[in-house]
């Protein structure tokens, strides 16, 4: 370990070497580089506000949804739509609401964004949560039971650390979605004005519309950095100590694992810094000892007053409810309002649109197949490109196609030289880069969870070339292949509405496609009416393909090719 | 006392259905008997008897569709900390201690810290856990996670303490062990139970244990027989009049 932490004194000595020549010959880039952490500081707050908001919010309405039953007929089918809908078509809705609104544009953009990656975050979350709740063990539910644990104590000691596995796994991908959303946020353009928020997505986009390459770059890498250091310090450690909460389904007296591991444990070499963190838990010692007492004191009251807690319950949901009437009658009145008047010159156009858009998005999945597939193979199966190659696509996955965007314009620009397929290939590949990694990680996955025995057994018995991938490698594929066409469709989704409009220096690049409808009727001619259409046109477009394609193949899959025999 | 009014647990003409499209399935009918301080009762009968089903009944986990189960004279409760359960898969809370897990009970009674603690050592080391009272559920063998279940439950000292199955996913060896020291604590007047009420499907393990054995039949499961098992304990099981007894269970529900 010694010699680690030295060879990375001398590499941080390097870095340091470079950084500050680099500064002293180009001195313009040092300056826009020097205020990188603030705006990577700007965009992280966001990020964590619109976290916490989720957090709390999938807390309890999954719960809710898990526990009571005449709530979930209502809950749940707003989870499942609101997970699955393109929220970033919504955005210039939001956006109109919270910037015309009377909190102006600063508060009310910041809102908007705030709002935005919320509502990218929160519902897998709390279908998270949901599912934590639902599976419990009967055992453990029947000894929490009998040993009198209710309320608050049942919550702290039952439920909430049984939903921290799978809290902790969709907060990595929620934080992914976070990102995606975060960078189109940043810069948000009304018919009237362009709003630009500090943060690393409104620089690489301007950078973008500069046609300036080297910006693009910069902006990309500190997005990466900040990303992969969220991972590396916060994640990875995060879904090590997430795997403590983890329920063993097997009753049988097997081990598991002797030793549970600490989650700092891989970041050993790092300084440790001991009496600073004695100092620091000297000073929190007083803040735990206060929880232990509040919660102590909650559980009490919690048991003493259990029909005021009832009653604050139902109000609770007695409130929600009656929002969602009231949301859904003025949705529905809005839509009525809509076939009442003569319909937006325009709306003739969509089905055509949305012809494109899905034909756009079919390519790119299937060459995001073509090659996900084999590769996944390959990376699932050996340990050496485990240990090599995941790595590096996981620094590709972790920038946002949204960030990617001006970049793979650029590139496409240059390859047609500004002709119209410039458009075409620049919204094919921000597509394909949005939906190619949620299958690539799910198919590894996938490769690696084919139980040893059967890998063997497919061995022993000679299977070898195409007999081994028509008879165990795809068909073992096809739960993960399923999972990760759904997300990546949703992923599609949402990034046609940032790629089928692109801009890059002076001139834009559109093609045909709803996503390209939206913009050009809520930005460039203001004409909500039609925006509102191309929305619903989207929703409907997706909602039916998940009912009629994807849901269906999903559930066979599940049945037909689970591994837990 | 006011239990001397009453038996400890009555089980009262309880039985149980499943609807489902409109038909009824009956699981268990008309289950009738009585435990008093100091017994040691098994419930035996095949897989699939509802034997199960009646436990969860009789310590308020489930509801009976007729009947009532009454504990000193009163309906019973689940969170009624006089009974202590122990479940067949340990149900340990994987993310608690050992030591945690066995304060699992008295933290819903609400005592101080240092009184749970000290309860908790008691009974750990009395399962002879001595040493893991910090080690979690996952680091433990099946016989020291369901040492760790019986801790938890004696922790809240019940009059009664349910089992269900208690050593059926554990090898013979630990199995075998873990009956001898449930028999120990139950015969140690300074340490609960008062009276055990056990499920089992094994026979051989029902004679080895208990004063009184109730055999049921399957689908529905009905009383077939209630036998008091008169042997002197230590029991041996080379013994023939324990392989009569034995026998004559089997042949009960054959």
């Amino acid at each position: 370990m010694r010699g680690l932490r030295g060879r990375l004194r001398i590499l941080a000595g390097i870095l340091i070497a470079t950084g500050v020549g680099t500064a002293i010959a180009f001195p313009d880039a040092a300056r826009t580089a020097a205020i990188l952490p603030v705006l990577a500081l700007f965009s992280i707050s966001r990020m964590v506000a619109a976290y916490l908001l989720s957090l709390v919010f999938a807390i309890s309405y999954g719960h809710t949804a898990a526990t009571n039953k005449r709530a979930a007929t209502v809950l749940l089918p707003i989870m499942d739509i609101l997970q699955s809908i393109p929220i970033l078509g919504f955005f210039p809705f939001v956006i109109a609401f919270f910037v015309q609104g009377p909190l102006g544009d600063l508060l009310g953009s910041e809102i908007a964004a705030v709002f935005l990656i919320f509502t990218s975050m929160a519902w897998n979350m709390a279908f998270g949560v949901y599912e934590s709740i639902t599976t419990l063990p009967a055992d453990l539910d029947q000894a929490a039971r009998s040993f009198g644990l209710v309320g608050w104590l049942r919550f702290r000691l039952l439920a909430f650390p049984a939903m921290v596995p799978k809290l902790v796994y969709n907060s990595i991908l929620s934080w992914t979605n976070g990102w995606f959303f975060l960078v189109a946020s940043e810069i948000i353009t009304t018919p009237s004005k362009n709003i630009v928020r500090p943060g690393l997505g409104s620089f690489i986009f301007l950078a973008g519309n500069r046609g300036d390459l080297g910006g693009i770059a910069v902006g990309i890498a500190c997005l990466a950095t900040v990303v992969l250091l969220l991972d590396i310090f916060l994640w990875r450690p995060m879904s090590v100590w997430s795997e403590r909460f983890r329920i063993e389904t097997t009753a049988a007296g097997e081990r598991a694992s002797l030793h549970v591991p600490s989650p700092y444990e891989r970041l050993r070499w790092l300084p440790r810094f001991s009496r600073l963190r004695r100092e620091v838990a000297r000073r929190v010692q007083p803040l735990l000892d206060g929880y232990a007492r509040s919660s102590a004191k909650l559980d009490r009251v919690y048991s003493s007053h259990r029909r005021v807690i009832r009653a604050v319950r139902r109000a609770d949901i007695g409130l929600f409810l009656a929002i969602f009437v009231i949301v859904v009658a003025t949705g529905l009145v809005g839509v009525v309002g809509f076939f009442l008047r003569p319909l937006p010159s325009g709306a003739k156009d969509l089905p055509v649109a949305a012809a494109f858009s899905f034909l756009r998005l079919l390519l790119a999945y299937l060459s995001a197949l073509a090659w996900t597939i084999p590769v996944a193979a390959w990376l699932g199966r050996s340990k050496w490109a485990a240990r090599f190659v995941t790595p590096a696509f996981e620094i590709s996955a972790s920038i946002p196609a949204t960030a990617l965007q001006p970049l793979i314009i650029g590139f496409a620009v240059a390859i047609t030289m500004g002709g119209y397929f410039a458009g075409e290939i620049g919204a094919y590949l921000v597509s394909l880069f949005a939906m190619q990694w949620y299958l690539l990680f799910n198919l590894i996955a996938g490769v690696r969870s084919i139980p040893g025995d059967l890998d063997e057994a497919a061995r022993a018995f000679g299977l070898r070339g195409r007999t081994y991938w028509r008879r165990l490698l795809l068909p073992a594929l096809v739960p993960s292949l399923a999972t990760g066409s759904i997300t990546a469709w949703g992923a599609g989704w949402n990034a046609l509405i940032v790629a089928e409009y692109l801009q890059f220096g002076r001139s834009v690049y559109s093609v045909t496609g709803l996503g390209a409808s939206l913009f050009q009727a809520t930005v460039v001619t203001g004409d909500y009416a039609m925006g509102y259409l191309t929305v619903l046109a989207m929703t409907v477009v997706v909602l039916t393909l998940n009912k009629l394609l994807w849901r269906p193949i999903y559930k066979r899959a599940a049945v037909k090719y689970r591994m837990d025999v | 006392m006011m239990g001397d009014a009453h038996p400890l647990l009555q089980v009262k003409d309880v039985s149980k259905s499943y609807f489902d499209n409109g038909k009824e399935f009956k699981i268990l009918d008309l289950i009738r008997f009585e435990l008093t301080e100091r017994d040691f009762v098994c419930l035996v009968g095949p897989s699939g008897c509802g034997k199960s089903t009646l436990l969860r009944i009789i310590v308020g986990l489930d509801a009976p569709t007729s009947g009532q189960v009454l504990f000193e004279g009163h309906p019973i409760r689940a969170d009624n900390p006089q009974v202590a359960m122990v479940f067949q898969s340990f149900a340990l809370f994987p993310w608690l201690t050992v030591a945690q897990n066995v304060e699992l009970g008295l933290e819903a009674l609400h005592e101080d810290p240092a009184k749970r603690r000290a309860v908790a050592k008691k009974f750990i080391d009395a399962v002879g856990l001595t040493g893991f009272e910090n080690a979690y559920p996952r680091e433990l063998s099946g016989g020291m996670k369901q040492r760790v279940g019986i801790a938890r439950a004696l922790a809240i000292e019940p009059l009664l303490l349910c089992m269900d199955e208690p050593f059926s996913s554990l090898d013979a060896l630990t199995a075998q062990n873990l009956r001898d020291e449930i028999l120990q604590l139950w015969s140690n007047p300074d340490l609960p139970p008062e009276a055990v009420l056990m499920v089992t499907h094994s026979i051989e393990e029902a004679v080895y244990l208990a004063d009184r054995v109730i055999v049921l039949s399957s689908r529905p499961g009905r009383m077939v027989a209630e036998l008091e098992i008169d042997l002197p304990r230590p029991r041996n099981r080379k013994d023939p009049e324990f392989y009569g007894w034995v026998d004559e269970i089997y042949s009960l529900i054959v």
